[in-house]
C-alpha cells in the first residue's frame, strides 16, 4: 500500500466510482451475515457485537445504514430460527496405555520425565 | 473451426478443435454468500505450488473484492469490453430458463471469445479474443480492495476503528477464483505448440512444461486470466487442480480421491469439489444423487462464471443475495434470480445438501438424505418456514460412506481439561 500523497499521474491511482446499492441491499446483507453466523452457533450477543465491530466492514456498514434496533431485530429473527443447537461435550477418547515405561522418556540427566498428558511424574 | 455444443450457452458454437470430453470432469461449487476473504485458500495454494523463485506474482487461487477488485486488475471488465466492441448488439440472453439440461439458462446468441476472434482478429491464425495483462496488473493482487491499512508512515499498526470514509449505501462481495478447467479451454485453443491438454480421466487442464516455449498465447487467451507466465523459467504455468490429490495418490486417504488444497483449507465452508460424469456431447450425464449435479442442474442454485465467454467453465457459484441483480446477471447469466430465490428459501433437500460443504476432505460422489424430525416451525421474514433435522450422508468413489451430518449440526464443546490444548 503506498503511503505517499496521491500522484494524479499514476495510472494505478484509485478512482472512486459510485456503485449505488439496491434499496434493500443493506438489509439483505445483514440477513445473510446473521443467518450464516447463527448457523455457525453464534449467540445473539456475539452476533450483535460482530455487527458493531468496524473491522467487519460489510456487517458494520449494514449497522450504520439500518441502525442498531433494526440489526438487533434481524439478529433475533435469525437466532430464533437457527439457534437451536444441541451442545455436545466430547469426552476424551480412551487411549491404550503407553507401551514404554514413562521413566524411559526422561531427558538425559533429568530426574523428571515428560508426560504428554501434562502431569509431572 | 469445428462446431461444438456448449450447454451453458444453449447452442452450438465455434471452437478451434473438435469436442473431446473426459470420462469425468473436475468441477466445483463456491457459495459466495459465505466467503469472508480470509485468503486461507490463496495461501494453501501458494504454499503448496507457487512458493518458488519466479512465482512471486503467481496466485493460482485468489480471492478478490468485487466489483472493484481483480487479479490481474480489472480482468473481467477488460474482456467484457473487448467482447462488447466486437459484438455490441449480441450481448443479450434469449429465451427463458428451462428444465432442459441442454439449455438450462436459455440461449446466448452473442459471440464468444472464439467466434469474435474468427470474425474480428487479424491475422486469421488468431484463435481467441483476449489481451495480455501488463506486469503491474499482476503484481499487487489485492491493491485498493477491502483490506485494512494503517496510518500513513506507521508500520505494523492498523487504524484503531477502521472507519475512514463516510458510510455509503453501496455493496461489495468476495469472489474466490481458481482455474475453471473449462470444457472448451481458451488457453488450450490458443497454444501454438499444442502444449496444453485436458486429461481424459478428470478433465483437468495442464500445461506440458517440456513443450511450452513461453509464447504467452494462453495468458492472452484465458478470459479468466488463470494462465501465468514465469519469467525465470520462461514458460507458462497454471492451476493443476491438485491432481495428485484428486487421483487419490496422497497417502493420507489410502487411495481415495481427495479435494484440492484450496477447497480443504476453506474455513468459511464455501467450497465443494468433485468429478462429474459427462455425456458423449460434453453435457453433464444425469446423476441425481451427485451433490454437484443436484446444485447445478436440479436445484439450479450454482451458476457458471461469465458463461458468455464461451469456454464452458466448470466452476459454479451460488450468487450473493444482496448484490444488484443486473451486475449478477452479467456475471452469472440469467439464472441468477431463480438461484437466489431458491437459496434464500431452501427446500428440505437443498438445506440438507448445503450441509455437505467441507465436512470432509474426501471427494463426495453421491449423497443420500435420511429424513429427520421437524426442528423449527415459524415465521421468518414474513414467510412460514419449516426446518427438518434431516441427515445428509456422503459417499466416496467406491461407495463407502464418508460421513453423515445433520441440518442442525451439534456444536462440539471441548471438555474443561482440554480447553486450551491444540
Amino acid at each position: 500500500m503506498p503511503y505517499d500523497d496521491p500522484d494524479p499521474g499514476d495510472p494505478m491511482l484509485l478512482v472512486g466510482v459510485t456503485l449505488p446499492a439496491e434499496e434493500d441491499s443493506a438489509e439483505e446483507m445483514a440477513y445473510v451475515f446473521a443467518e450464516e453466523f447463527a448457523r455457525l452457533g453464534f449467540s445473539e450477543q456475539r452476533l450483535l457485537s460482530l455487527f458493531q465491530e468496524p473491522f467487519y466492514a460489510g456487517a458494520h456498514q449494514a449497522l450504520e445504514l439500518l441502525g442498531e434496533n433494526r440489526i438487533r431485530g434481524i439478529v433475533q429473527e435469525a437466532v430464533g430460527m437457527w439457534g437451536h443447537f444441541p451442545y455436545r461435550v466430547n469426552e476424551p477418547v480412551a487411549r491404550p496405555s503407553w507401551d514404554v515405561p514413562v521413566g524411559a522418556l526422561a531427558f538425559p540427566g533429568s530426574t523428571k520425565a515428560h508426560n504428554p498428558d501434562g502431569d509431572e511424574v | 473451426m469445428s462446431q461444438v455444443y456448449n450447454w451453458q450457452l444453449g447452442r452450438q458454437m465455434s471452437y478451434p478443435y473438435d469436442g473431446k470430453y473426459p470420462e469425468r470432469q473436475f468441477a466445483f461449487v463456491f457459495n459466495i454468500n459465505r466467503c469472508i476473504a480470509c485468503q486461507s485458500c490463496t495461501m494453501a495454494c501458494k504454499s503448496t505450488w507457487t512458493f518458488s523463485k519466479g512465482q512471486e506474482h503467481m496466485w493460482w487461487a485468489n480471492v478478490e473484492t468485487k466489483p472493484y477488485g481483480g487479479y490481474p486488475h480489472a480482468w473481467d471488465v477488460k474482456i467484457l469490453d473487448l467482447l462488447h466492441q466486437a459484438d455490441p448488439d449480441g450481448r443479450r440472453w434469449r429465451g427463458a430458463s428451462a428444465e432442459n439440461p441442454q439449455a438450462p439458462y436459455g440461449q446466448f446468441p452473442g459471440k464468444t471469445i472464439f467466434e469474435a476472434a474468427e470474425k474480428f482478429l487479424e491475422p486469421p491464425s488468431a484463435r481467441v479474443l483476449g489481451y495480455l495483462p501488463a506486469d503491474e496488473e499482476w503484481n499487487s493482487p489485492n491493491i485498493y480492495e477491502d483490506n485494512p491499512v494503517g496510518p500513513k508512515g506507521v508500520r505494523n499498526q492498523f487504524h484503531l476503528t477502521g472507519e475512514q470514509l463516510p458510510v455509503h449505501n453501496t455493496w461489495f462481495f468476495y469472489l474466490a477464483r481458481i482455474c475453471n478447467h473449462c470444457t472448451y479451454p481458451a488457453c488450450l485453443a490458443a497454444c501454438p505448440r499444442q502444449a496444453i491438454y485436458k486429461r481424459p480421466e478428470d478433465g483437468i487442464v495442464l500445461i506440458d512444461q517440456s513443450e511450452c516455449r513461453g509464447y504467452r498465447k494462453c495468458v492472452e487467451a484465458c478470459p479468466y486470466k488463470k494462465s501465468m507466465y514465469r519469467g525465470n523459467t520462461r514458460v507458462s504455468e497454471k492451476c493443476i487442480g491438485c491432481y495428485p490429490r484428486v487421483e487419490g495418490s496422497d497417502p493420507e486417504t489410502g487411495g481415495e480421491p481427495m479435494e484440492t488444497r484450496c477447497m480443504c483449507a476453506c474455513i468459511g465452508q464455501i467450497r465443494m469439489q468433485s468429478l462429474v460424469k459427462l455425456n458423449p456431447d460434453g453435457t453433464w450425464a444425469e446423476d441425481r444423487q451427485h451433490p454437484l449435479y443436484y446444485l447445478v442442474h436440479v436445484a439450479k442454485v450454482a451458476l457458471p462464471l461469465y458463461p458468455q465467454f464461451g469456454t464452458s467453465p466448470n466452476g459454479f457459484y451460488i450468487p450473493p443475495r444482496w448484490v444488484p441483480r443486473e451486475y449478477l446477471r452479467q456475471m452469472f447469466g440469467p439464472g441468477v434470480d431463480q438461484a437466489i430465490e431458491r437459496y434464500s428459501n431452501p427446500d428440505r433437500e437443498l438445506l440438507a445438501v448445503l450441509q455437505l460443504f467441507r465436512r470432509s476432505n474426501r471427494i463426495i460422489f453421491r449423497y443420500e438424505i435420511e429424513e429427520g424430525p421437524l426442528a423449527y416451525e415459524g415465521l421468518y421474514r414474513g414467510k412460514q418456514v419449516r426446518i427438518y433435522n434431516d441427515t445428509a450422508i456422503a459417499f466416496g468413489e467406491n461407495g463407502r460412506e464418508l460421513f453423515r451430518t445433520t441440518v442442525e449440526e451439534p456444536l462440539h464443546v471441548r471438555p474443561a481439561k482440554h480447553q486450551n490444548s491444540i
